[in-house]
């Protein structure tokens, strides 16, 4: 599954790596993101604590960011597609505004198909109050002058999954 | 439509370019989409449950209203564009507003919003790239999903060049760079955002939203407060019904396996004052949901796929084929959404080829669509007579083509094709010859025949040739060919001489009056004589007897019996001799020496209309004994049409002038088609560009060969 999701993510212009820890993950994006203004959405503690002393930018100022930092709920094999739970919209503008996304995936929580992962997304959004869940597949892209292909429009110019196949 | 608008269009030559590009390139990149997945079933299933769900559209609507309530959305009902546009206005204002930053919505198009709002001191800054284009350049949308397709490199570096005030090079990744940086402080200053959605579900309140450029999660992130602007017949029961939309969406959009971002938002994400607002269009759509016979129109998706294969979208573009929704389903909804005096024109733009049906995301009978709109719009003067006195009178009809025989006499040139019709027709057949009417009709031919033979001593099946009015009048000896061919293969024939026009000319035109009653006459003619089996050798025909004469005929139970007796024994010529093909073994196909090469055309009527396009090549290979070169796009139209034709004679040429490309690229000296149409079509325009291509009928082939063995 994880082999199906490296290729199909790599197909639409994903930068796919594979950690046998979470910590050997934290630690690559330590070094692509040491000295550069960061923006992050909501992510688990360890991975939060561990990436401590990154310079942050103010919620007021997420448009400065040059990297955003996210952590997926899930990911699609099929597609190469991440889902992103990303209700605080400054944990949103996180992973739309800078030109640079890098987002951890739990190789576990990987699915095979949309289909299959009907079930987290219903339960995420049948729980009470209000949500706001992304699948993200690739970076930015439009084909809107005479359909070529282009990469980065309005969001991440360059889409980098840390797969982390930790147990 | 204005001749004009349509030359201008097809003399643009970039336009023409991008298009066909497209065209050829669609299929390939939505055939890979899809792979491993089962369209029918997939497609089959949002019909049904699109279909359930306007059945019972105001419910859908309460639900959803209360479920995105309770999520603390506020949803507001709107009855007419001008309502939507005023509470979308109130919206901006009461957030002391002055600026929509949006994300694409076809809805906001269909309303007008910006025009709107700009009036009332409103400034809107669309986003998406496409729309930008557009809206820079004060035009609308030529295609659903890619709203400026029409626009070249050049013209966008000048329209932005204009906007930022600075040189912008016509080079493409430096242009969406420029979009990039120019819009950027437009989301972050905007303090209202809209953007439409793709499918909005009533059990949780969520919609969802599709997008590649990542403006639609900008627009719904950055701005406090989010209108949202959606067609009522974008909600669906759940969650489950969603994610079909959204599977099915981008691979017949764009050959897209799934976009880049999918969204789904429920209720007003953040707190801390932000608002979402969900405008329900109606618009007409509760009307037409509750309408028998044009509500399937709305299990429309928006994916463009209909214009995507559409040969007529493919030479004149959006602009002309449609209004503000394009292509064949946008056809469809303008009368219901902008009214029948906006449909008027772009209706008659279609020719009839089903190709739209074959990939339409939740399986609407599009072209049945625009063909029952006909008949409710203004019909031109002079058709009246037409079809009311003349079709539905079927001597005065076959006297009036006889007449035509001696009218036509003086503008026959040698070989007696008809190279240049006088004054204003002339110009409509250009680049084009036509065969012309014949002295004498298969109908009196057939007399003389039926005079002589013998009839056979072995038990066969009977078959009664109900030939159309084309091959009859014009091609008579396609007929005897038909005969022969059957009569060698082991079949009884006869020629029932009451049989008349097969109506669907009437029902093109909106005649369905006149479509009935020659329906009723036909299935009389056909019914009365035993026989086994109705053939016929125009796919058109066939389709008519087939399909429309039970669907002209049903409110009468007993017509409809009759209709439905006919139509289950009519065949197309090809289905009838490929049930002998195994019988006569392989000896009559094998010919001697080396087999020759044909290319074979798939008629839309035949391989749409009916389902049939593996019988003639199994005739062609079996019986005839030649060896099938396949050209590309073989199931394409050929821009004939009937009197398409003539109505547009500049499309049909160009749509013609395709075909000859892809006839002309397999090297291939005959062209083999199943309808006397196609053969006319081809057939001149092969000769009026002195190819030495021949255009010939299965029948014919066949018998030449049974004459030969």
């Amino acid at each position: 599954m994880v082999e199906q999701f490296t290729t199909a993510a790599e197909a639409v212009g994903a930068e796919v790596k594979r950690f046998p820890t979470l910590n050997e993950a934290v630690a690559a994006i330590r070094s692509r993101a040491g000295g550069r203004a960061v923006a992050t959405s909501a992510l688990p503690p360890p991975v939060r604590s561990a990436l401590d002393g990154l310079d942050c930018v103010p919620a007021g100022a997420l448009h400065t960011a040059e990297i955003g930092i996210s952590f997926a709920q899930a990911g699609i094999a099929r597609t190469g597609s991440l889902l992103l739970a990303l209700s605080d919209p400054a944990g949103r503008s996180a992973t739309a505004l800078p030109p640079v996304h890098l987002v951890i995936l739990d190789a576990a929580t990987i699915v095979a198909d949309l289909s299959a992962l009907g079930g987290t997304l219903g339960a995420l959004l049948s729980s009470p109050g209000s949500a706001y869940l992304s699948l993200i597949t690739g970076p930015s892209r439009t084909a809107d002058i005479e359909r070529v292909l282009t990469i980065g429009v309005h969001g991440p110019k360059e889409l980098h999954i840390l797969i982390v196949e930790e147990n | 439509m204005a001749k004009d608008v349509i030359r201008q269009k097809i003399n643009d030559a970039f336009l023409r370019r991008a298009l066909k590009n497209f065209a050829a390139a669609y299929p390939v990149a939505r055939a890979r989409a899809f792979e491993g997945l089962d369209f029918e079933e997939l497609r089959g299933r949002i019909s049904t449950f699109k279909q359930e769900g306007l059945r019972n559209l105001p419910e859908l609507v309460a639900r959803f209203t209360t479920s995105a309530e309770r999520a603390g959305a506020a949803v507001h009902l709107c009855t007419t564009p001008e309502e939507a546009n005023r509470t979308i206005h109130g919206i901006i204002t009461s957030r002391g507003a002055d600026f929509l930053v949006k994300s694409k919505a076809m809805t906001s198009e269909e309303i007008e919003l910006n025009h709107y709002l700009e009036e009332r001191g409103v400034r809107c800054l669309e986003t998406d790239l496409g729309e930008w284009i557009i809206q820079l350049a004060g035009e609308r949308p030529s295609h659903m999903v890619m709203p400026a397709i029409h626009k070249n490199r050049e013209d966008v570096a000048e329209l932005f060049s204009r906007a930022t005030g600075r040189e912008c090079p016509p080079d493409i990744p430096q242009l969406v760079q420029v979009a990039r940086e120019t819009l950027r402080s437009g989301f972050l200053a905007g303090q209202v955002g809209l953007s439409g959605a793709n499918v909005a579900m009533a059990d949780s309140g969520a919609i969802g939203i599709v997008t590649n450029e990542g403006n639609g999660r900008l627009v719904t992130t950055l701005p406090r407060t989010h209108i949202a602007l959606i067609g009522v017949e974008k909600i669906v029961p759940s969650l489950k019904e969603a994610l079909d939309v959204i599977n099915i969406l981008p691979k017949n959009a764009t050959g897209q396996k799934i976009t880049s971002y999918v969204s789904f938002i429920k209720g007003p994400t953040g707190g801390d004052g932000r608002e979402l607002h969900i405008v329900l269009l109606d618009n007409g759509r509760l009307r037409l949901a509750a309408d028998p016979d044009f509500s399937e129109a709305l299990k429309c998706v928006k994916c463009g796929a209909c214009a995507n294969v559409c040969p007529i979208y493919e030479i004149v573009g959006g602009h002309v084929f449609g209004h503000i929704y394009v292509g064949g389903i946008g056809l469809v909804l303008t009368p219901f959404f902008h009214g029948f005096d906006k449909a008027e024109e772009i209706l008659k733009l279609c020719i009839g080829c089903k190709k739209c049906n074959e990939v339409c995301a939740s399986r609407i009978d599009i072209e049945g669509l625009i063909v029952d709109l006909r008949d409710k719009i203004r019909k031109p003067a002079g058709q009246k007579f037409l079809f009311g006195t003349l079709m539905k009178n079927r001597k005065l009809f076959h006297a009036t083509l006889r007449a035509a025989y001696l009218a036509q006499k003086p503008f026959q040139s040698e070989g007696g094709r008809i190279r240049h019709l006088p004054l204003i027709l002339n110009r409509e057949t250009a680049n084009r010859s036509l065969p012309p009417i014949a002295e004498r009709p298969f109908r009196d031919l057939a007399l003389d025949k039926s005079e002589s033979r013998v009839p056979s001593p072995e038990s066969r099946e009977k078959v009664l040739f109900y030939s159309g009015c084309l091959a009859d009048f014009v091609y008579p000896e396609m007929c005897m060919d038909t005969v022969a061919s059957l009569e060698a293969l082991g079949y009884e024939v006869s020629f029932p001489q009451k049989q008349t026009c097969c109506g669907i000319p009437a029902r093109y035109s909106g005649e369905m009056e006149v479509a009935r009653d020659l329906a009723r006459i036909n299935t009389d003619v056909l019914l009365e004589p035993e026989a086994d089996y109705v053939v016929t050798i125009c796919p058109t025909c066939t389709m008519s007897l087939r399909h429309d004469f039970p669907k002209l005929l049903s409110a009468d139970p007993l017509w409809r019996e009759k209709a439905e007796r006919l139509a289950a024994k009519t065949f197309n010529f090809s289905e009838l001799a490929a049930r002998k093909s195994g019988a006569r073994g392989a000896g009559l196909g094998a010919g001697k020496g080396e087999r020759i090469s044909v290319t074979y055309h798939d008629a839309c009527h035949l391989k749409r209309g009916c389902g049939v396009y593996e019988e003639p090549r199994r005739v062609l290979t079996e019986l005839v004994g030649v060896e099938i070169r396949e050209m590309a796009d073989c199931d394409k139209c050929c821009g004939f049409g009937g009197s398409y034709s003539i109505k547009y004679p500049e499309i049909s040429r160009e749509v013609l002038r395709n075909k000859m490309e892809n006839i002309a690229a397999t090297g291939a000296k005959t062209v083999a088609v199943d309808c006397p149409g196609c053969k006319l079509q081809i057939e001149g325009g092969l000769e009026a560009a002195g190819t030495g291509i021949a255009v010939e009928h299965s029948a014919t082939l066949l018998a030449r060969r049974l004459a030969e063995s």
